[in-house]
């Protein structure tokens, strides 16, 4: 209960945060009843989709300061274990997400253990190895397609239909991944003020004092760890019953991993609007780039030159993103 | 029954032998220092104890169970906590939320550990700061930070490292009062490391002391000031011969 | 039997171009602590710049090493200057962040400039010849000849490091950057040294490469992977170590050939139907992540 009232709590927080939130919020919630062209609503439910990657990894890589960069593979396996379960057996949305994120949330158990003996560096490229095994173990796993992958079909599905999750208009996608997407934000503003929160941050700012004070450092990383696959698992099933054709390629490359790291890191890690604000700006910058000069084909590429860019400059100033920019500015710091 | 008690202490690191055979008993209430000239094997000392550090050979019982081996958040869950000496803070914890860590250990609930943390707080003089970063309070306030996130683990035992290195007098002063209260009205025994003569000396019941990895002497305070290997092991060989007659001993 | 004898042959020849991939991560990590992501793409700008100086000037593939030489040391000063040295004041995720940026960069780059198809190298004094070398085992030229240069050029920089005055400095600056500035190292130098040398030798070992590998802008990743693991396996700021492991990876990458032998003694049906083949690098992964979770400390490592 205490948890709950946790999560509903903002206070900490100045009042014109408050204020720029409650627009924003509004803003989302009215968005597609005004008009509005196909391709801003693609864009706008790829940036809910990442906000919600990248609060999930937040928890581990920023409050915890681990920098996974092997998220892809929960990706992965939330999206197969829905399209495998709808297309073989006709198994809904809502049995077969908390089904894949169960068995994604096992396997984060699983690689944590071993995983979380490693440290920075370390444990960034161990992340990226595991993440790249089980790509390329997808990719001849005729079970689940091959590199061929899935495809769900919906031509018997006209209907909207909430329980497969599988509609034509992307009116209904975009709220039910807004209702996803508040639900992450209560969850992280209960976690951060969590005692797994508190100690995360303990440990992050040093680990051998978080141990002194009788934190179980190992442990306390691995939860979370499996907390950040929960939610990057979910979007992941969402993402098979959106796009309904999912190969290992576009869902479990590293290229994924890097985008919801770097979806984080440049909003501002270690923050609760940061990922937001990360996905606010990269996702946008990345769609309409694509747009205007992908299509040339002599500027492919010029999208992640620049997201490159953006980066190095970032890490070389500030860092802790936007959000600790914007702190900078104001001078003072909240998480 | 002594509540901590090393029993032939052995550290090696790769053949350098930080802590030679070191033997010694605290009990229940009493407040103990440890000195020594640099090098001696203190922190090591503190850090075997601790946990942090496994050691070599030798046997550490705390509370009547044997601790040796253990892993450090399992000691310090047994009541067993230490401040760091060197804390390089760079995180975005506030003084109330580092407190709160501490607390955590006792309680699941984020409210009762803010209210006890903020119990602390206020006995540590440390309540217009508690909002505040740990990394901006200046070095006296964030060593008094230290003590309550270890206070907030409600430790039997608390092993205190340097805490007045890099204090100016007045702030010696007010440690050495804070650290006598913690002693007298929580009713936890200390064990502190320290080099700043004028504090242990003064409210240590009993003093240890080391020198290259040995245990050269033990005893209240004002014996070890006037023991001989004391004051070779501080000042060397050469000024030994300035000793009173009769009293240097050895070669 | 001529089978294994050639995966064999073939691993040891890979192993010492790989060795000399690696040796260029070691060395900017040994001295400055860095762990440089982009490492596989500057092997890939190596590989681009010997196959275009040959294209373009018509030279020997082999002749290209110098170029790639050069350009790898320049460049390896620039990206300090110009932007490594920065990171080097903030906080680790700052240095992940910063060199993963870099990655991103340059492998995109590439892409924009070259395209993403294969190229290789089609004409040149070796190519096409192989030896003999008994037993049944052919060997191509170009990859023995590669072999044999990236153990010179792996020998050369050994002995930089350590015979030289400016190699001691340089493992003064890894050993205490602090105590280094002290007896009057300038250490600042040192670290834009070791980009430079580091940076160096991966160019030069991609002119080595892409005399028998094709190359396409991504390939860096793929490399980049394999030289952590071989500074994994030979421990992270040893230099010899990074010789011997680069040879065990080499092996690792000829597990299907061996997969291939067994089937072929053993006489499985169900051994020849796993497609090994496709799981030629996993297996280098997955040791990656084996060595960091057994044995840390590599072979031969002295730091962590």
């Amino acid at each position: 209960m205490e948890a709950l009232r946790n999560a509903l709590d903002f206070s900490d927080f100045p009042r014109t945060d408050l204020y720029v939130v409650a627009v924003a919020a509004l803003f989302l919630l009215v968005f597609p009843l005004f008009p509005h062209s196909s391709f801003a609503m693609a864009t706008m439910i790829q940036f809910l989709m990442f906000s919600i990657y990248g609060m999930g990894w937040n928890t581990i890589g920023g409050y915890g300061g681990q920098v996974d960069l092997g998220k892809a593979q929960y990706v992965g396996i939330g999206a197969y274990t829905t399209a495998v379960m709808l297309v073989r057996w006709d198994i809904p949305f809502w049995i077969s997400m908390p089904i894949g994120m169960a068995v994604a949330v096992c396997w984060s158990f699983v690689l944590g253990y071993p995983l979380f003996r490693l440290r920075g560096h370390y444990f960034a490229i161990a992340t990226i190895a595991t993440s790249l095994v089980l790509k390329d173990l997808f990719e001849v796993w005729d079970f689940v397609g091959a590199a061929r992958g899935l495809e769900i079909s919906p031509i018997h599905y006209d209907p909207p239909d909430f329980l497969r999750l599988i509609f034509k208009e992307d009116i209904y996608y975009y709220y039910i991944i807004l209702g996803f997407f508040f639900l992450g934000i209560l969850f992280v503003n209960g976690f951060r003020k969590s005692r797994l929160g508190y100690q995360l941050r303990a440990i992050k700012d040093n680990e051998d004092v978080a141990a002194s004070l009788g934190i179980n450092v190992h442990w306390a990383k691995i939860k979370t760890y499996a907390i950040a696959t929960a939610f990057v698992s979910l979007v992941g099933s969402f993402h098979a019953c959106y796009i309904k054709n999912i190969e290992p390629e576009d869902t479990m490359s590293l290229h994924i991993s890097i985008l919801i790291a770097l979806m984080a890191m440049l909003g501002g890690a270690g923050s609760l609007w940061g990922p937001i604000i990360g996905a606010a700006v990269l996702i946008p910058l990345k769609s309409y780039l694509k747009e205007w000069l992908g299509a040339h084909a002599g500027l492919i590429g010029i999208d992640l030159v620049m997201y490159g860019t953006i980066i190095m400059l970032v890490s070389a100033v500030e860092p802790r993103g936007i959000w600790g920019l914007m702190e900078r500015i104001r001078g003072r710091r909240r998480g | 029954m002594a509540l901590l008690k090393v029993e032939r202490l052995v550290k090696d690191f790769d053949g350098l032998r930080a802590n030679d055979h070191i033997s010694f008993q605290v009990e229940t209430g009493e407040l103990v220092g440890i000195i020594g000239p640099n090098g001696a094997g203190k922190t090591t000392l503190f850090n075997c104890i601790s946990g942090h550090y496994p050691v070599t050979s030798g046997r550490i019982i705390f509370d009547g169970k044997d601790i040796t081996g253990l892993k450090a958040f399992e000691v310090a869950r047994m009541g067993l906590a230490r401040t760091f000496q060197v804390y390089a803070a760079s995180g975005d914890l506030t003084v109330l939320e580092n407190i709160m860590v501490g607390c955590f250990l006792r309680t699941r609930s984020p409210r009762s550990a803010r209210i006890r943390a903020k119990e602390i707080a206020r006995l540590l003089y440390l309540e217009e700061v508690s909002d505040s970063l740990v990394s901006e309070l200046p070095v006296a306030l964030q060593k008094r930070v230290s003590l309550g996130t270890a206070l907030g683990t409600e430790p039997k035992l608390l092993l205190l490292d340097e805490v007045a290195a890099g204090l100016n007098p007045a702030e010696i002063d007010e440690m050495m009062t804070l650290i006598q209260r913690i002693h007298h009205n929580f009713d936890i025994t200390v064990l502190l490391i320290e080099h700043v003569m004028k504090l242990v000396m003064n409210i240590s019941q009993r003093v240890i002391v080391l020198d290259s990895g040995r245990k050269i002497a033990e005893g209240d305070p004002r014996s070890i000031a006037h023991d001989p290997n004391v004051i070779r092991a501080y000042l060397g060989e050469r000024y030994a011969r300035f000793l009173p007659k009769g009293e240097s001993s050895g070669p | 039997m001529d089978i294994i004898l050639s995966s064999l042959m073939a691993a040891m020849l890979i192993g010492m171009v790989l060795s000399l991939v690696a040796l260029g991560l070691n060395i900017i990590f040994g001295v400055m602590d860095i762990v440089n992501f982009a490492h596989g793409e500057f092997l890939m700008i190596g590989m681009y710049t010997g196959l275009l100086t040959a294209q373009a000037t018509g030279m020997d593939p082999l002749l290209t090493l110098p170029v790639a030489g050069c350009v790898g040391f320049l460049l390896g000063l620039l990206c300090y200057g110009a932007f490594v040295r920065f990171l080097l004041r903030g906080p680790m995720l700052a240095q992940l962040l910063g060199t993963f940026g870099l990655m991103v960069f340059l492998r995109n780059l590439a892409l924009l400039l070259f395209g993403s198809e294969d190229r290789a190298i089609h004409h040149g004094l070796l190519v096409g010849k192989s030896f003999e070398l008994g037993f049944g085992v052919i060997v191509p030229a170009t990859k023995l000849a590669a072999a044999l240069l990236s153990v010179f050029a792996f020998g050369s920089v050994w002995l930089l490091m350590n015979r030289t005055r400016t190699g001691k400095g340089l493992l003064a600056t890894a050993l205490n950057a602090q105590g280094a500035r002290y007896m009057g190292i300038p250490t600042e130098r040192m670290n834009a040294l070791a980009w430079g040398i580091g940076v160096g030798s991966v160019t030069v070992a991609g002119a080595l490469l892409v005399n028998f590998w094709s190359v396409n802008p991504y390939v860096g990743l793929l490399f980049t992977m394999i030289a952590f693991t071989i500074v994994a396996l030979g421990g992270f700021g040893s230099v010899p170590g990074a010789f011997f492991a680069g040879l065990i990876v080499g092996l690792i990458t000829e597990i299907p050939g061996f997969w291939d032998f067994l089937t072929f003694t053993l006489n499985l049906d169900w051994m020849s139907r796993v497609p090994m083949t496709s799981f030629k690098y996993t297996w280098v992964y997955l040791a990656y992540f084996v060595i960091m979770v057994v044995r840390p400390r590599g072979l031969f490592g002295w730091k962590l």
